[in-house]
């Protein structure tokens, strides 16, 4: 599960066309493919609406594709979710645990129903300290954990799943700035295992210091895409804002 | 993997807070019916013997068998601690002579209205009502909470199958209910031991397949909570719901049955039958008496014609009216009996019709469905009553043909009275035989009517069927629900 693909040419995570219109005919994606590979990290921006969350669900087989495909490490995840979903690890926008569950609890049954059984009760507060997440706090019930110590927990969880792929919903949005700067340093570290990583997320500057390609969303639609080697001199805040801008005259227009 | 998702199901209930406050609730509601039911049980025993002792007392003073008062006791059952059934609704004795029917009277509410006034809150009813809630309590919210707190899309990140996920949910909501549950339900046993009440083979047998039924009975109300969960996104509308379609199964639908079946199936009330026996009685004697009337002035006519003195032929005669009167009254008699007897054969009927038809009404409802198990499994049933009468009936005519034998050895002056009036004792009254008295000895005794396993069990297999059947549609519409159930 864990092993690198055979070619890192082949990549790790694919949207080839994908498209998703709702039920009640909102077209949330239209026609967005991109690639990422193992050992990279893909950030996604956009407003609220964009179509993050949505790709990610489609990744995850959460709902159906109208169009295109969602690929993991080359399976069809909704034609294979089950299989596909075995290469995956995923912490969502607003991480939301058993609540009477303790941390390590959470982890436990987690990390079994991913298919790690041999996980020792040290290995949990290893995970969890890695995440930054304070001793005192492994036994404690979820119940009293706050936003930021919930999605450190989610991280974790996500890491001992130890998948070659992990898709992040905003995964930074609740944590202080601290627990932020941490997160990245974590980040770059999983991306030195070889995984590779789908982001969504609000922070631009964060993606531009960690992520390796960033791709900008509006309206379902990928507007800009661009490796952070070609981001290296240009402030990124005023691009989004260009094409947000663009999108405001389109609208006008 | 599923013993994963099982075992995470078992922990989210044990360790959920509300479950130690209902799990207590719970067990000391059964075991305090359980306390009740074991006291009611031993009055009725101590009641028994009394009326037992009443019985031989009076045989014993009796001074001719006319005299004797016999009654007949209904045996109480140990299995009524658990379930009272109709057992305190029907009369614990009747009397038993050669003049008045079997008629079972003075039932528990009877001699204690208080008790009727809120019912005996017996084993069967915590299951029925407080146990049925518990279970939709703990399972309302069983899949569409876990996707409220997101955790469901965290579990469906992985590769499990949907069947296994509700499969799992159905197990561990079992196991962490019924389970937990067994421990006040063996308690409560302990405590019928703690008591010396003597179960015999049949009765365990019996209150295991109550336990049974009890248990299939808390399952069906387990899985109908995660299919209601299954069915709707939210936690609010699902407990709407789910409280619902439990008024629904366990208050509506068993009495609607009743009622429905009445409406299809109207049986007269013992009242209006009554009525029309005592209108037809008065009709028929009417024309009996004008009848009579016509005759004597017909048979005056022709004493008229012949004047004089009562002759002898005219005395034989007289007698011969007499007996054609009598035989007239005679066949009135027994017409109205014939009329009485064939209304109450036909309500008789009628009412079995409508009570079949009710309860395979109310059968729907897996309440009523244990409901009718557990009063089956007891002897409590709706045939108590006819069970016990039957049986009275049948030792009424083995004891009236013994009494009448024991007459007729005893010579015609057997039953008559001595009246010695003496200035100084005053009055006493005495019977030739009374130093003798009776000897009771050979009477006939009456034995209840025992009721068993086996007696049950072509009706509570059906039910206990009809429990398993439910359970088994009710998981198969959850996980058709959940296959198209929406994750985020
Ligand atoms: N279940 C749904 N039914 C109908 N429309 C939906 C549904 N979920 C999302 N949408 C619509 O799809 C579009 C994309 O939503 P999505 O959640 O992917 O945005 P996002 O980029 O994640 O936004 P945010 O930054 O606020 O999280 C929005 O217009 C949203 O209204
Ligand atoms: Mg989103």
């Amino acid at each position: 599960m864990s092993e690198l693909p055979l070619q890192s040419t082949q990549p790790m995570l694919e949207a080839v066309n994908l498209t998703k219109r709702y039920e009640d005919g909102v077209l949330a994606l239209d026609r967005v493919s991109f690639q990422v590979r193992a050992g990279e990290i893909f950030a996604m921006l956009g407003g609220n609406g964009a179509g993050k969350t949505t790709t990610i669900n489609l990744f995850l087989n959460f709902i159906e594709p109208t169009e295109g495909e969602a690929r993991i490490n080359g399976i069809v995840t909704h034609l294979e979710p089950l299989k596909a979903k075995e290469q995956i690890a995923f912490v969502s926008e607003n991480v939301m645990l058993y609540a009477n569950f303790t941390a390590i609890q959470n982890l436990d049954f987690f990390a079994r129903l991913g298919g790690q059984t041999h996980y020792t009760r040290d290995d949990y507060h290893n995970v969890l300290l890695r995440v930054g997440l304070a001793k005192e706090a492994h036994h404690k019930r979820l119940r009293g954990y706050s936003k930021g110590m919930r999605q450190k927990c989610g991280i974790a969880i996500a890491i001992l799943k130890n998948a070659p792929a992990i898709l992040l919903d905003e995964p930074t949005s609740g944590l202080d700035p601290k627990a932020g700067h941490d997160f990245i340093e974590l980040l770059a570290s999983l991306r030195a295992e070889g995984k590779a990583i789908l982001m969504s997320t609000h922070d631009i500057f964060r993606a531009k210091e960690i992520a390796d390609s960033v791709a900008i969303m509006n309206d379902g639609k990928i507007i800009m895409q661009r490796p952070a080697a070609a981001l290296v001199d240009t402030d990124l805040e005023q691009l989004y804002m260009q094409y947000m801008a663009g999108r405001s005259s389109e609208l006008v227009g | 993997m599923l013993s994963v998702l099982i075992q995470k199901e078992l922990k989210a209930i044990i360790l959920s807070p509300k479950f130690t406050a209902t799990f207590i609730i719970c067990s000391l509601l059964m075991l305090l019916s359980v306390y009740i039911g074991i006291q009611e049980y031993q009055n009725s025993v101590k009641q028994y013997d009394a009326g037992k002792q009443l019985i031989d007392e009076g045989i014993r003073e009796a001074t001719s068998w006319h005299s004797v008062r016999y009654r007949a006791y209904r045996a109480p059952d140990p299995m009524q601690i658990f379930v009272s059934g109709l057992n305190y609704d029907i009369g614990r004795w009747s009397a038993i002579n050669s003049q008045s029917m079997v008629k079972l009277r003075n039932s528990s509410y009877t001699d204690d209205p208080i008790f009727a006034v809120f019912r005996f809150i017996d084993f069967t009813f915590i299951v029925l009502v407080v146990l049925s809630l518990f279970a939709i309590m703990f399972t309302y919210d069983a899949v569409n909470g876990e996707r409220e707190d997101g955790t469901l899309k965290l579990v469906f990140a992985n590769s499990v199958p949907r069947a296994r996920y509700i499969l799992a949910k159905c197990i561990g909501g079992w196991l962490g209910l019924v389970v937990p549950i067994c421990l006040p339900i063996l308690l409560s046993i302990l405590l019928v031991q703690l008591f010396g009440i003597p179960l015999s083979a049949d009765n365990w047998l019996r209150l295991a397949t109550l336990i049974a039924a009890a248990i299939a009975f808390f399952t069906f109300f387990i899985i109908l909570g995660v299919l209601i969960s299954a069915m709707t996104k939210r936690s609010s509308v699902s407990f709407l719901l789910a409280l619902v379609a439990w008024i629904v199964f366990v208050l509506i639908i068993p009495r609607a049955g009743v009622i429905v079946a009445g409406q299809i199936l109207p049986v007269p009330s013992t009242a209006e039958v009554e009525g029309q026996v005592q209108s037809f009685s008065r009709d028929r004697w009417a024309t009996f008496y004008t009848a009579q009337e016509e005759r004597w002035r017909e048979r005056s006519l022709h004493n008229n014609q012949s004047e004089g003195d009562l002759s002898a032929v005219e005395e034989e005669k007289l007698w011969k009216y007499m007996e054609e009167d009598d035989a007239a009254r005679k066949a009135v008699q027994q017409e109205i009996d014939e009329f009485d007897r064939k209304l109450n054969d036909d309500l008789r009927h009628r009412r079995t019709a409508q009570e079949r038809l009710a309860f395979s009404l109310s059968r729907i409802s897996p309440a009523s469905a244990f409901q009718l198990a557990a009063m089956d499994l007891a002897g409590s049933d709706i045939a108590l009553k006819s069970r016990n009468e039957q049986a009275m009936d049948l030792y009424r005519t083995e004891y009236t043909q013994f009494v009448q034998a024991k007459q007729a050895e005893s010579g015609p002056g057997g039953g008559a009275f001595t009246i010695q009036i003496d200035t100084e004792k005053g009055v006493s009254i005495g019977t030739p035989r009374d130093q003798a008295a009776v000897d009771a000895t050979q009477l006939p005794v009456f034995v209840p009517p025992t009721f068993s396993f086996s007696d049950a069990a072509a009706t509570f297999l059906l039910d206990l069927g009809l429990l398993l059947i439910f359970s088994i549609v009710a998981f198969g519409g959850a996980f058709a629900a959940f296959l198209r159930y929406d994750v985020r």
